[in-house]
């Protein structure tokens, strides 16, 4: 809100956090952990006649360093789920992870030796995507749901919603 | 068992040899009959070369099976190299389309390697299978024929447990290398060995167990397309 002193001076009051999340929502850079069929529709979720840039999300970043969404799309094998922890990890914090398809989220049609029943078991996943492969629109949807989250989130402030606020003594 | 050249021989020398084949064809095909339609050619009909296979190895041609108008050649597992080289040099199968194995489970000679070979100048089609047994193990490499077997041989070697004698780099092909199992084994449980294949940490804080990018601690890997020279390459 604008302050009634500071009106008329190009100065805008606002709560960190809500300018942190602002930004953070709407510039979202995905990893593309394309492994399989569903990275097809993640290509055309990036392109234009899906669009992710209306959501700030066009930039596809090839380098864990400088995205901050994983999306994992197709089936993991238990050798690459080494790989896919290997990045995971190197990317920077705050990160989101969207699992996508069946294969992701659950091993899928690949019930079987070689693939992990599901990224979950060594990723923290926030939105999963049902599908095989899911449309474009649904990752559109898992999208959305993530900048939701994003836009609730407390980095800087308290969040009541979680307890009181401890002093330090109660810590200790 | 001596072969029987004359039996697995079509009827009528030369016409199109569409006895089993006609399952496949549809009516747009029956416009160009006979020997304008590549689908009639009888690619995998051979008695010739079956037969020169009789004269030139005798007992080592073991039987030649007829399934779906394609023929089979059952070769002893010990000759299969010079099988194969023969069949190369001689009869024009330059080209190894496929290799791979299959568990028999329950029967007498419980493995089978086959090997598709191709003859672009005959426009035929060749298969080759050699019987293994459980107990040995062990076949005899082709590599030094076809190169291209290295990796077919690999995937043998991962997924049924044949050793290739002579093979230049016999490793896994897909599984991890201390992967202890053999998963196209019959009984191979199809959800595999819960623990037999480790799953990264949970937690941030877990070391990671398998190093994916090797090259960052220990120096590079031998890649596995980077082979020793072949037998190929040394009398070239």
């Amino acid at each position: 809100m604008v302050s009634p002193d500071a009106r008329n001076e190009g100065f805008l009051t606002t709560r960190v956090d809500a300018v942190l999340n602002w930004a953070r929502s709407n510039s979202l850079m995905p990893m593309p952990m394309g492994l399989a069929c569903c990275a097809i529709e993640m290509m055309a979720f990036a392109g234009p006649k899906y669009d992710a840039a209306r959501f700030g999300s066009e930039a596809m970043r090839f380098s864990p360093r400088q995205a901050d969404l994983m999306i994992v799309a197709g089936w993991v094998s238990y050798k690459m789920a080494h790989a896919i922890r290997r990045v995971w990890d190197q990317m920077a914090d705050p990160k989101w992870c969207i699992s996508m398809g069946a294969c992701a989220s659950t091993g899928g049609m690949h019930r079987c030796y070689g693939v992990v029943q599901g990224c979950d078991n060594f990723l923290p996943v926030d939105v999963y995507i049902p599908g095989c492969p899911p449309r474009p629109e649904a990752l559109l949807h898992a999208l959305m749901d993530i900048q939701e989250k994003i836009r609730n989130e407390y980095s800087v402030t308290q969040d009541y919603a979680q307890g009181p606020v401890l002093t330090p003594e109660q810590i200790g | 068992m001596p072969v029987d050249v004359e039996h697995t021989s079509s009827p009528q020398e030369g016409a199109p040899f569409r006895k089993a084949l006609d399952f496949f064809f549809t009516a747009a095909d029956e416009a160009s009959p006979g020997e304008k339609n590549p689908l009639t050619q009888p690619t995998t009909h051979l008695p010739e070369i079956i037969r020169a296979l009789a004269e030139q190895f005798g007992e080592a041609i073991l039987g030649v099976e007829e399934y779906a108008g394609e023929q089979t050649v059952l070769v002893e597992a010990q000759r299969i190299a010079e099988v194969c080289r023969f069949l190369k040099d001689e009869q024009g199968f330059r080209y190894l389309a496929d290799a791979g194995g299959a568990d028999r489970f329950a029967d007498e000679e419980r493995f089978e390697v086959f090997y598709n070979l191709v003859s672009f100048e005959k426009k035929k089609r060749i298969r080759l299978k050699i019987r293994v047994d459980e107990a040995a193990l062990t076949a005899p490499t082709v590599t030094g024929v076809y190169r291209a077997a290295n990796w077919n041989e690999r995937e043998v070697y991962d997924m049924l447990g044949i050793r290739f004698e002579g093979h230049p780099d016999m490793r896994r092909m897909f599984m991890p290398e201390d992967f202890e199992y053999y998963p196209q084994r019959k009984e191979f449980p199809q959800l595999g060995i819960p623990g037999s294949l480790p799953l990264p940490p949970r937690t941030p804080e877990g070391p990671l167990q398998r190093d994916p990018f090797p090259t960052a601690h220990e120096g590079p890997t031998p890649k596995s397309y980077e082979e020793p020279p072949s037998q190929i390459a040394r009398e070239a």
